[in-house]
């Protein structure tokens, strides 16, 4: 399946372990163990979680030593934001296409029953 | 009855005074032959396949996409107050699905205050699609959603 493959941010967000991987490291940045120690699941299930995320263009992953830091990249969770704000964008459009058309309805009337003095 | 709270949480809302009487404003929004004049984008064509202006009654309408595929919206009635009230249920498919629409029509000294909601399901609900698997389909409907949209929105 493509679906299984495709590594963008609506990819990364599909899952509930990793939308809270994003809350977790979104206020700052965490080494592996400790993301870990949040979750009731193996260390290699997060790193391979992790791997997806940074795939997916969402987590950057800095080796200092032994530990394994993990931060967001802010630009890309944007791109969700942007997605839900053009949705929001479509219905504002068409109440305003709506609106446009009251008026013209309204202009019809008013001179099919010569109210113009 | 649903907390108040709980709902602003998940709602859009757009508010406008037409200067315009309710019984026009509601006309526009409920007639089909003036519906079809409005609710496409531009360059867009609906077409009303189904109108039953009732509660329990269903309303579908399809807007053919430049890939050949349909853009469909379609809803049942659940609460109509002639002429200040119309809730529906509505799904936006392929975009949205399971959300509620609430439109007002308030008459103010023959001004209309014009009161437009999208309520998005319940957190529980979306859990429940959780479950379901509805997410993991999420990944290969944001493509198609991202045409559609940017077709839309130009």
């Amino acid at each position: 399946m493509t679906a299984e493959t495709r590594r963008d941010v609506f990819q990364a967000i599909a899952d509930p372990t990793r939308r809270k991987i994003i809350d977790l490291i979104s206020h700052q940045s965490m080494n592996l163990k400790a993301i870990a120690d949040s979750f009731n699941i193996s260390r290699p299930a997060i790193s391979q979680q992790i791997k997806i995320l940074h795939e997916c263009g969402l987590v950057e992953i800095k080796r200092e030593g032994r530990e394994t830091f993990c931060s967001i990249q802010p630009q890309e969770l944007k791109k969700i934001a942007d997605w839900a704000e053009r949705y929001s964008r479509l219905w504002e459009e068409r109440i305003d296409m709506f609106e446009t058309y009251v008026n013209k309805l309204h202009g019809k009337k008013n001179k099919k029953h010569g109210r113009s003095k | 009855m649903e907390d108040q709270n709980e709902i602003s949480k998940r709602v859009l809302t757009i508010k406008k005074t037409f200067n315009v009487p309710r019984k026009t404003v509601w006309e526009a929004w409920t007639d089909p032959e003036h519906l079809i004049q409005w609710w496409a984008p531009k360059g867009m064509k609906i077409t009303i396949v189904q109108h039953e202006f009732k509660v329990g009654g269903r309303w579908k309408y399809t807007m053919p996409m430049p890939d050949g595929s349909e853009f469909i919206s379609e809803g049942v009635y659940t609460e109509i107050v002639i002429p200040e009230k119309i809730v529906t249920s509505a799904n936006f498919r392929p975009m949205t699905e399971g959300v509620t629409l609430h439109v007002l029509f308030e008459e103010i000294g023959g001004k209309t205050n014009f009161t437009f909601s999208v309520i998005h399901p319940t957190e529980e609900y979306c859990r429940q699609q959780e479950k379901m698997g509805f997410y993991n389909g999420w990944g290969s409907a944001f493509d198609r959603l991202e045409k559609i949209l940017s077709f839309i929105t130009g």
